[in-house]
This record gives structure tokens, C-alpha cells and sequence, in this order.
């Protein structure tokens, strides 16, 4: 079993995931001719506006038409480039998901699609700019690698591993700044998590969880020790193929499996999760994230709050389940 | 000039006879689409498209894209008496993990170049092919088959936007304009006439053709491109059914469940026509 043990337990430096992942796909892109950005009026805000300036050639501006542009990204990796096309989540997964589905699922094209803004990180602006069902909606594509890096270092890992990958990916970032929780070095790779912690016989749960709510999981975990209670904590920075192997030995290990990801309840990490334990090691699942509703609007910390996604809200409901 | 439309001519009456003989394995298929645009597929792959029958992945190729996806028989049969697969996988139209399915599968058949099926995702694809293939300094072309009714998805004026802000002389489509939809005239369910003038106002070069006509297809392909720095637009005007006398012009031939009557006539029909352009072509029947 591979485990990744985080070396620290203290959250490092906070940093922009839009201009880490934008400027991560622009180094590997200074090396790789093939690679091509798309932006539907996207793309400065995704971090490429350094690029564009630099390779005008190779940035494709298309205007407000997600739909056309998952086409046109289609076509160009036909003829051999590596387009990427990263805009506001719901706009490239919901939107033109018909395209998704053919021209890059069905037809297998190089294309690697990012949603920004992802979750409800976009908390303000309201449910038309949220994404609560991104990994239900691209986990349900055949071939399709669904990617939720947990901090700045995975995005950076994530975006090397995903355009290294032949074939479609969807990639979901947020918005606010995130803290570092993971060192340069660490191992990264697609379909495999990171064990983040644990404390052998005394683990009484495991919680798994997904993207930057990960930050809040461990804070959590500590919380939770606190008072005596020790949950091991596996991260995921691919959604899909799920780390079955590491899921599994938790669940014989610890007996009870927590959810947390930021997305509906019903679809996305928890029923992948769920769907994977009912049929190989079926024991208690308790899944957290949003349920489903049009989440409300306001400051992103109060709609975490809200949702149980912060901290005390997942230590409060870990701490409920093991005692039941 | 005369040799080569007769020739052509002569193809497209083989290739209908080959739609035919799809219909004939599956006893079902989306004739009168298939009939209309069959025409102009037969030019692009017999005269127009830089293609080699043997290797249909050379990356200077041309590209052809039927966005009407349900109209594959005429790209099948085409493909077929050309010679990039054996005729005899025409009999297998429709049938169990077939090469052939009711929309084409690039992945199933060699030489396909898009996943088509659902309306309104060729031309995007064209555009992005065409925008790759020119930004690589490559001479191909791309060209696009998109049927009338297909005109109302919104998606194509996405991309008919983009082919123009781009630039793109290398990239050509057809509208199959048959004006039937499986409801009736596609004026009266939604009309965008005049077509011409849309594409224009969105920054393409447009010629209006019968699109039956093998000598007003052949004097527009080459033509092309209309105007240097814009993409080409062709509105051909077509007959649903086409080469099959019952099934010309009538929305109800869209999908076809034949009768063995007529299926017979059908054949007797297309096969007859063969022989007419042979004696034309003062070719001898083997």
C-alpha cells in the first residue's frame, strides 16, 4: 500500500489556485509545443494571461460559447494538440455537458477540461455559479479521469500528471486562496490518495475527503483528538478511478468511513465511496457535503458553516457517528 | 469537363445503390437524408478531398465531417466505392457490433473522422480541426456535411462565429439543404431562411448550388476557397430521397422501414440508373 503520510499537521503558506494551476500548465506548456489553452472570456481569469501575451498562437479565445469551444477543443486534439480549457465550472461541465459526453468522452480526445470556481466557492454569486455536481456529472462519462487537488502543491502535481495522461480529464480548483498542506516531494498520482493520518489499532473512523475541504478534514482530525477520538484521514486528489485498495484496507481497518467533499451529497465522492464499500466490505458510511438544494449565497467561510464543511462541523458529526 | 461530371455521376449512382443495399442487410435506415446530400460526399471523396483509400490517418489528409450524423449511409456507401473498407461490410449496416452503426464511431470505422449523431457538434469540430491544421502550416481542408433542420442547434452559430474570427479558408460546409424535417417544412417548424444571408453577416463567403447537380457541386469545390480569410458556405439545395422515385420529397421517407415492394423498386431504380450513366459513360458492364 502506498501511504503518504503528511509530515506536519500545520497549515503552510495560503496561495491563489487559479494562478497556481495557470501558471503551472504555462511552464509545461514552455516545453510543450502541443499544448494549447482555450478561454470562453476565461482565460486571464484562469491564470493564462502571462501566456496569451507570451504564445498568442497557441491561446484560443472563443468567446462566451462553452459549448462551441468543447467542440473546437475536440477538433484541435484531433489534429494532435493538448488543449486545455478552464473556465467557471458549471459552464464547462453542465453547460455543454452533451459535448463533454461526445466529442471528448466518445470520441476519447486529448482534452483536458478545469473547472474553476469549483464547489460553492463562488459562494456570493449564487447557485447558478456553483458546482455541486461536477463529479457526478463527469464521473458518469466513460474514460473521463475526474481530478480535485487538495492544495497548491497537488494542483501543481495534478496539472503535470493530467497532461501527461492520453485522454480526457476533468479538473475541479476553487477560488479563494488554500493553504499548503502537502510538501514539493510528496508522491502524486492519478487514482491514488494520500494517507494523512493515522494511529493504527486507536483509529475509531476514517474520514476521506476530497479537494481543499481536505485543510478543514485535518483540522478536524485534530479536534477530534482532543477528545480522545482518533480518525484517520485519507485525501483524494483524483475523484475517479477511486483509490479503491486505500479506502478498503481503512474500512477493515477502522470500520466506519466519513465522507467529505464539497458537492452533493448524492453522486459524487460519498456515493462513489458508498457504491465501492456496499458491494466489497459493506460497513457504516456516513456521508457530508451539501444535500440536495440550491445552496445559499453569501461569505464562502459562513456556507462551509452552514454546510457542516468546516472544521467543528465535521469533527461534530465524526464524533456523532462513532457513537452510534 | 463532361468525362468528369459523367464519372462522377456515375458514382453517386453507384454509391445510392450501395445506401440501397444497406437498407437491404437492416431493413431500416435514415434514407432520404442519405439520398440527399450523397451527391456532394461522392465529390468530396472522389474529387475534391486529398485522402489515400489506404491510410486514412496521414496527418496532411483531408478532413471530412458529417455533422448530420444520421444521413452515415451516404458517408458508408461512399467510403465503401472508394475503397477505404470492403464493400462487403455495407451488408452488416445496422447489425450486432457492426462497423456501421446508425451514426458514425471513428473508433468502429477507420476513415471516420468525428462522433457524430447528436445535431450540432460537426461544425465546432470542423472549426477546431481546421484552426489546428492551419496554426501547424498543414494544407488540408475540412469540410462539413450539416443537414437544414440542424440549422435551428444553437451551437452551430457558436462555431459559424469562431470559423470567421479565425479566419478559416480552409474550412468548408455544406448545408444539406433538403427542407424537410421529420415534422414538415423546416420553414415552418423553425425558418432560417435566408441562410445565405446569416452565414454572410456572420463573416463567411457563401455560394447557393443545386446540390443534385454534380456540375454546380464540382464548379463550387472548385471555387474554393470563395474568398481568401474566410470560411466557404454552401447552400445546396437538395432533394430528400433523392434516386428513389416514391421517396423524393417526402418528409415521411426520412426514416425508412421499407415494404419488399418497395425495397424491389428501390433497387430496380438505383440499378437502373448505374446502367444509364455506364451507357454514358460509354463504359461496358462487367
Amino acid at each position: 500500500m502506498s501511504v503518504h503520510m503528511a509530515k506536519t499537521k500545520t497549515i503552510g503558506e495560503w496561495k491563489d489556485p487559479r494562478k497556481e494551476f495557470g501558471k503551472a500548465v504555462s511552464e509545461i506548456a514552455e516545453e510543450n509545443g502541443d499544448i494549447v489553452v482555450i478561454s470562453t472570456d476565461s482565460g486571464f481569469s484562469s491564470g493564462f494571461k502571462d501566456f496569451a501575451a507570451r504564445h498568442p498562437e497557441r491561446y484560443v479565445e472563443c468567446g462566451i460559447m462553452e459549448q462551441g469551444a468543447t467542440g473546437i477543443a475536440a477538433g484541435l486534439a484531433c489534429v494532435g494538440k493538448i488543449p486545455v480549457f478552464c473556465a467557471i465550472a458549471p459552464f464547462v461541465t453542465c453547460r455543454n455537458f452533451e459535448m463533454f459526453r461526445n466529442d471528448l468522452g466518445y470520441m476519447r480526445q486529448n482534452v483536458k477540461i478545469v473547472g474553476r470556481n469549483g464547489g460553492f466557492t463562488y459562494s456570493d454569486l449564487g447557485a447558478t455559479h456553483h458546482s455541486l455536481e461536477d463529479f457526478a456529472i463527469t464521473r458518469m462519462i466513460p474514460g473521463v479521469t475526474v481530478l480535485c487537488p487538495q492544495d497548491p502543491t497537488e494542483i501543481r502535481q495534478a496539472c503535470k500528471a493530467m497532461l501527461e495522461l492520453e485522454g480526457p480529464v476533468y479538473m475541479r480548483i476553487g477560488n479563494p486562496k488554500i493553504p499548503v498542506l502537502f510538501p514539493e516531494e510528496s508522491p502524486f498520482a492519478i487514482g491514488k490518495g494520500r494517507l494523512l493520518r493515522q494511529e493504527g489499532g486507536k483509529d475509531s473512523a476514517t474520514i476521506v475527503s476530497t479537494g481543499t475541504v481536505t485543510a478543514e478534514v485535518l483540522k478536524a482530525a485534530e479536534l477530534l483528538e482532543k477528545k480522545g477520538i482518533f480518525a484517520r484521514v485519507i485525501g483524494l486528489g483524483t475523484v475517479w478511478p477511486l483509490d479503491e485498495e486505500l479506502i478498503l484496507t481503512a474500512a477493515a481497518e477502522t470500520g466506519r468511513i466519513v465522507t467529505v467533499e464539497e458537492h452533493y451529497v448524492r453522486g459524487g465522492l460519498g456515493s462513489l465511496v458508498a457504491e465501492l464499500l456496499s458491494e466489497k466490505l459493506p460497513v457504516r458510511v456516513k456521508r457530508i457535503g451539501v444535500p440536495l438544494e440550491y445552496a445559499t449565497s453569501g461569505p464562502y467561510e459562513d456556507l462551509l458553516r452552514y454546510y457542516g464543511l468546516d472544521a467543528e462541523g465535521i469533527a461534530g458529526a465524526v464524533e456523532k457517528f462513532c457513537g452510534e | 469537363m463532361a468525362d468528369r461530371i459523367a464519372r462522377l455521376q456515375l458514382k453517386a449512382a453507384q454509391c445510392r445503390r450501395n445506401v440501397v443495399r444497406m437498407v437491404e442487410a437492416s431493413h431500416h435506415g435514415h434514407l432520404g437524408g442519405a439520398m440527399s446530400c450523397l451527391d456532394i460526399v461522392t465529390a468530396l471523396y472522389f474529387d475534391k478531398m486529398n485522402i489515400d483509400p489506404d491510410d486514412m490517418q496521414k496527418p496532411e489528409r483531408d478532413r471530412f465531417i458529417l455533422s448530420a450524423g444520421h444521413k452515415c449511409m451516404a458517408q458508408y456507401a461512399v467510403m465503401a466505392e472508394r475503397g477505404i473498407f470492403d464493400k462487403a461490410v455495407l451488408d452488416t449496416y445496422g447489425g450486432f457490433k457492426t462497423k456501421l452503426p446508425g451514426h458514425p464511431d471513428m473508433h468502429k470505422l477507420p476513415g471516420v473522422e468525428a462522433n457524430t449523431g447528436a445535431l450540432g457538434h460537426g461544425l465546432s469540430i470542423g472549426v477546431g480541426m481546421a484552426l489546428g491544421l492551419k496554426a501547424d502550416g498543414k494544407p488540408s481542408n475540412v469540410y462539413v456535411v450539416m443537414g437544414d433542420g440542424e440549422l435551428a442547434e444553437g451551437s452551430n452559430w457558436e462555431a459559424a462565429a469562431a470559423a470567421a474570427q479565425f479566419g478559416l479558408s480552409n474550412l468548408a460546409l455544406f448545408v444539406d439543404y433538403n427542407g424537410l424535417q421529420i415534422s414538415g417544412p423546416v420553414e415552418d417548424v423553425m425558418n432560417f431562411m435566408p441562410v445565405t444571408e446569416k452565414f454572410r453577416s456572420f463573416g463567411w463567403s457563401v455560394r447557393e448550388i443545386n446540390g443534385n447537380d454534380m456540375s454546380e457541386i464540382v464548379k463550387a469545390l472548385d471555387a474554393l476557397p470563395f474568398e481568401e480569410g474566410k470560411p466557404s458556405m454552401i447552400l445546396a439545395h437538395t432533394v430528400k430521397g433523392k434516386g428513389v422515385s416514391f421517396a423524393e420529397g417526402k418528409a415521411s421517407y426520412h426514416y425508412w422501414t421499407p415494404s419488399e415492394e418497395e425495397l424491389e423498386t428501390a433497387i430496380r431504380e438505383t440499378e437502373a440508373e448505374i446502367r444509364r450513366l455506364e451507357a454514358v459513360c460509354g463504359e461496358v458492364r462487367v
